[in-house]
């Protein structure tokens, strides 16, 4: 599979929440973009897609799933391959993204993002369902780095040593969560930035940014803060070592005022214009992931 | 099976609180054991479980109050390991678990109220499907009476109730005080549906029209409605009373296709 290069920008976004339909659809307030939670749209039919296809026609999206399953050893969902590519097929997002863990297994849903064993022997899991998913979908997509907890004996290489791997060999991209570096970086004493310069830069597609909370010695990824200090730093050195990315903030919880997080949002934008040259901040015209077997 | 399938075979297991082994496999750092470290998911699993029953039985969580409510959920959660995809579908199976489990079942308000909510939210993201006017009903040749049949709004839900659960439902959905619990001496049916607006309707049905649209929903002809309604009315009475609820169904956008 192959993509337009170089890297599409599409500027800054910001996630769609239910709490936000009905301003966006009066208002319409500039944001170059939102990215949806794609299984909160796959239902049916109702107020949900309604709301979507309003506001699907003022902005363009692109698409986040958080049930894949992709690591799992379980079969992949056929069904929910199925509603998730009738759901690209709605929406036409630029691109769609889920994450490097498992969620299922064993015949039980953690509604979860576990982690994997970093190991050969994942890597091989991982290139097989990917490239399944992408050949099914006729798009390749974007594979995120996720916060943990837990580090396994079988764990051989570090994280981004082996999203890297993933991605080369699958040919998908990396959503890279700039929060969940930081957050894992603390809660497994290795430095963020080392994980920024391991990454292969011609494989990033998106940046996430979000806040998180401590508790106790870790800290979990709650996304019901603000993006905090040492995460706009990280972004900052993101930015550095990757040029324009498109961003956009997630908050899942405790979530502000629309107003609020677009203000959150032009930290971002005034960050990236002091970090890079105006011309790499130009918006790309309609940069879709076709994938080209 | 494979090592990976060992690992997150055991992982399910140490969320659902069996025996596992999994913490072998986690390493632990001086600050902080593998087992706590684990346990952060154990929490996070059924934390987010809790959080999507609280979200779609918040009626009845308001009727039984935090402490039962918080029981209610402990055993579906421990019943019902998800095997949904969607968290949206985690607790369908509420009304059944407070309908065959003591002690919940020793309140059948519960399982009626818990119908209702679960009724509410089929409804709210059921399939789209146009709907038929009286223009379409108008149009409709002599000729096609004999074998017209319709099917309906992918949204209705028909609810029966033993007891006055929807005046509760209602009161708490009010903010007001609920009524005690009485029981009917016959099952009373309330019909839900999403408008054309998307807003969910409801209103009680008579025995006659909950028979009648039962027989509908199940693609019966209009001949059979009409002989159905003959234990509720006389011959003479039959198709005056037919006719009017098939207006009202359309009326309602209850009828999304009239085939003949």
């Amino acid at each position: 599979m192959k993509i337009d290069n170089p890297r599409p920008f599409l500027g800054f976004g910001l996630g769609l929440r239910t709490e936000h339909y009905q301003h966006v659809i009066e208002h319409k307030p500039q944001v170059d973009w939102f990215e949806i939670i794609s299984e909160n749209y796959m239902v049916p039919g109702g107020k949900p897609l309604a709301n979507l296809d309003k506001i699907r026609a003022d902005y363009p999206m692109v698409m986040h799933g958080v049930s894949m399953s992709i690591g799992s050893t379980d079969p992949l969902n056929k069904q929910y391959l199925t509603d998730l590519k009738t759901l690209i097929n709605r929406v036409e997002p630029f691109w769609y993204s889920d994450h490097l863990c498992w969620t299922h297994a064993h015949q039980v849903n953690s509604h979860d993002l576990l982690p994997l064993p970093y190991n050969e022997a994942t890597i091989q899991h991982l290139v097989s369902r990917i490239s399944q998913v992408q050949e099914f979908i006729g798009r390749p997509m974007l594979i995120e780095n996720l916060s943990s907890y837990v580090t396994y004996n079988e764990s051989e290489m570090a994280e981004w040593a082996f999203l890297n791997e993933i991605a080369k060999r699958s040919g998908c991209y990396i959503l890279l969560d700039i929060n969940n570096i930081f957050v894992s970086a603390h809660n497994h004493h290795f430095k963020p930035q080392d994980y920024i310069n391991g990454i292969d830069n011609e494989r990033v597609m998106q940046f996430h940014l979000a806040g998180h909370s401590y508790q106790g010695e870790m800290i979990i990824d709650t996304h019901d803060h603000d993006v905090c200090d040492p995460v706009w730093e990280l972004y900052t050195y993101a930015l550095k070592r990757f040029g324009a990315v498109s961003t956009m903030i997630e908050r899942d919880d405790n979530i502000p005022k629309f107003s609020e997080l677009r203000q959150e949002l032009a930290s971002a934008e005034r960050l990236a214009q002091k970090t890079l040259r105006a011309e790499q901040l130009l918006i790309s015209g309609r940069p879709v992931l076709k994938g080209v077997a | 099976m494979s090592d990976l399938q060992i690992l997150q075979h055991g992982f399910i297991d140490y969320l659902l609180g069996k025996e596992s082994g999994i913490d072998q496999h986690i390493q632990s750092t001086p600050t902080l054991s593998a087992g706590k470290r684990l346990n952060i998911y154990a929490y996070a699993y059924k934390a987010r479980l809790k959080e999507a029953v609280t979200t779609d039985y918040e009626k009845l969580h308001s009727y039984l109050g935090d402490e039962q409510f918080d029981q209610v959920m402990e055993r579906y959660i421990e019943k019902y390991p998800s095997q949904e995809t969607n968290l949206r579908y985690y607790s369908i199976k509420m009304p059944a678990l407070l309908r065959d489990e003591e002690p919940f079942n020793k309140i059948p308000m519960l399982a009626e109220i818990a119908d209702i909510e679960a009724a509410f939210a089929n409804s709210f993201d059921a399939k789209d499907s146009p709907t038929m006017s009286l223009n379409d009903l108008a149009s409709l040749p002599d000729s096609a009476w004999k074998t017209l049949r319709f099917s309906t709004h992918p949204s209705i839900q028909l609810l029966s109730f033993n007891h006055n659960s929807f005046d509760v439902w209602k009161a708490l959905s009010e903010d007001k005080e609920p009524p005690e619990m009485e029981h009917f001496s016959a099952p009373e049916t309330r019909l839900m549906w999403r408008d054309s607006e998307l807003i969910t309707r409801y209103r009680p049905l008579s025995a006659a029209e909950a028979t009648a649209l039962a027989f509908a929903r199940q693609g019966q002809t209009f001949a059979a409605i009409c002989e159905s309604l003959l234990d509720h009315f006389t011959e003479e009475e039959v198709p005056v009373h037919a006719i009017t609820f098939l207006q009202t169904w359309v009326q309602e956008g209850l009828v999304s296709s009239l085939n003949y």
